[in-house]
């Protein structure tokens, strides 16, 4: 098989560069998993896919 | 005499309704109503579209491969001949890959060899409704060293089989995409022969609880809402009473774990897409999901889930193994309530709580 990099796999791979984000917005959203509501965690998650979107460039 | 059901059908339904207009909120369905869950027609696409790509489905085989010869080793302690034997979903046959593994009997004593289980299975046909994912592994060694026939349906719950047809039938990981177990059960155990096996194993209730969870909180954080992105299962307690309902006896339900460890979320839904079991609920949004909450649902995961210092994250995948007999009169029968005549105390030497 070609070694083509399905989109997927990139995209795991720019997220795993972020860990620090990622586990800032999990734990905003866990503390109060009972009562999650939308844009619970807005600030948290922009950090995390301004994050995801740079190491995407990069790679 | 006019049997009733004919003369009820000629009275005109219009003498109960004083006006000409009926109401027809209370009308009935027509044959026997069926609860739809999943769609057959986006699972069968979705098993023939990951058989095709040979190589990845070859690689994700681990888990239909594991569950397989655990059942096998279910059928070690039957101690039969089985000229007739279906495999119900067959899935890449991965039964057959089992019955044909020799020392299979991990109780046998150390050195002892034990020939595989297929020497005692005369004929074993797989059947399953995706070509691609049926036939991958025709051409592997193991299809020689076992008499198998492939064949294809076009639907898993409805079976063109002779009643009293099978010496047993086996199931691996498939019936828990059944729309209508119930019917599929009765339909299963009309095909056994008096006194024969029905032996399964499926995924169960707690299934990847784990990505159910944190694709919720993921939705909801998100977007507002959930949307099932994770099939639903039968329950444990449901599996026993669902086998007596379509008349099995002498039935065993057992249930295991099997954690697996995935790097991250990702490799885990790759994963699932590449064995074909992907959601498959009727109801279900149309395209895949979104990246943000993709992205939400891999941080969420993780947070929950991921234990301090693990190299990846766990998923359980829940196995319900189940064995039901078809009736027969010479089988074997409790015996009724009260006609002990032995104390069991007396006999394994058990004591009393009190004793000092």
């Amino acid at each position: 098989m070609p070694t083509k990099t399905r989109p997927v796999e990139k995209f795991a791979r720019a997220t795993a560069q972020c860990s620090v984000q990622a586990a800032a917005y999990g734990k905003c959203v866990v503390t109060d998993y009972n009562s999650v509501h939308k844009d619970m965690c807005a600030k948290e998650f922009m950090k995390l896919k301004d994050c995801v979107l740079a190491a995407s460039k990069k790679g | 005499m006019i049997p009733i059901h004919t003369f009820r059908a000629t009275v005109p339904r219009r003498c109960f309704a004083a006006s000409a207009s009926i109401r027809t909120y209370a009308s009935q369905t027509p044959g026997n109503p069926m609860l739809e869950v999943f769609n057959r027609k986006t699972k069968r696409l979705q098993k023939e579209r990951a058989a095709q790509n040979v190589e990845e489905s070859r690689k994700v085989d681990y888990l239909k491969d594991e569950v397989a010869r655990r059942l096998c080793e279910r059928l070690l302690d039957i101690k039969r001949e089985f000229p007739n034997v279906l495999d119900l979903g067959a899935n890449s046959c991965n039964i057959a890959r089992a019955l044909t593994t020799p020392d299979l009997d991990l109780a046998a004593p150390e050195g002892q060899s034990t020939p595989p289980l297929a020497e005692r299975i005369s004929k074993l046909t797989c059947v399953d409704t995706s070509r691609a994912l049926l036939y991958r592994d025709e051409e592997m060694p193991f299809n020689k060293e076992i008499n198998i026939h492939r064949e294809l349906i076009p639907d898993l719950e409805t079976l063109p089989y002779q009643p009293n047809t099978f010496d047993a039938v086996l199931s691996s990981l498939s019936i828990h995409w059944i729309n209508d177990l119930p019917a599929l059960l009765n339909q299963v155990n009309t095909m056994l022969k008096p006194d024969a096996p029905f032996i399964a194993a499926m995924f169960g209730g707690d299934t990847l609880y784990e990505l159910r969870g944190s694709l919720q909180l993921a939705d909801m954080e998100r977007r507002g809402g959930v949307s099932p992105h994770v099939s639903p299962l039968a329950d444990v307690k449901d599996v026993g009473s669902l086998l007596n309902r379509a008349g099995f006896k002498m039935l065993t339900v057992d249930v295991e774990d099997i954690v697996v460890e995935f790097p991250d979320t990702f490799a885990l839904m790759q994963d699932l897409q590449a064995m074909g079991e992907s959601n498959a609920i009727l109801h279900r949004e149309a395209g895949p999901l979104s990246r943000e909450v993709l992205l939400a649902n891999e941080a969420i995961y993780r947070s929950l889930h991921m234990e301090e210092g693990a190299p990846g994250i766990p998923a359980t995948f829940r196995l319900i193994y189940m064995i039901g007999w078809k009736e027969d009169k010479n089988q074997p029968q409790p015996l009724e309530r009260g006609s002990g005549e032995m104390n069991l105390s007396e006999l394994l030497g058990g004591g009393d709580f009190q004793k000092p």
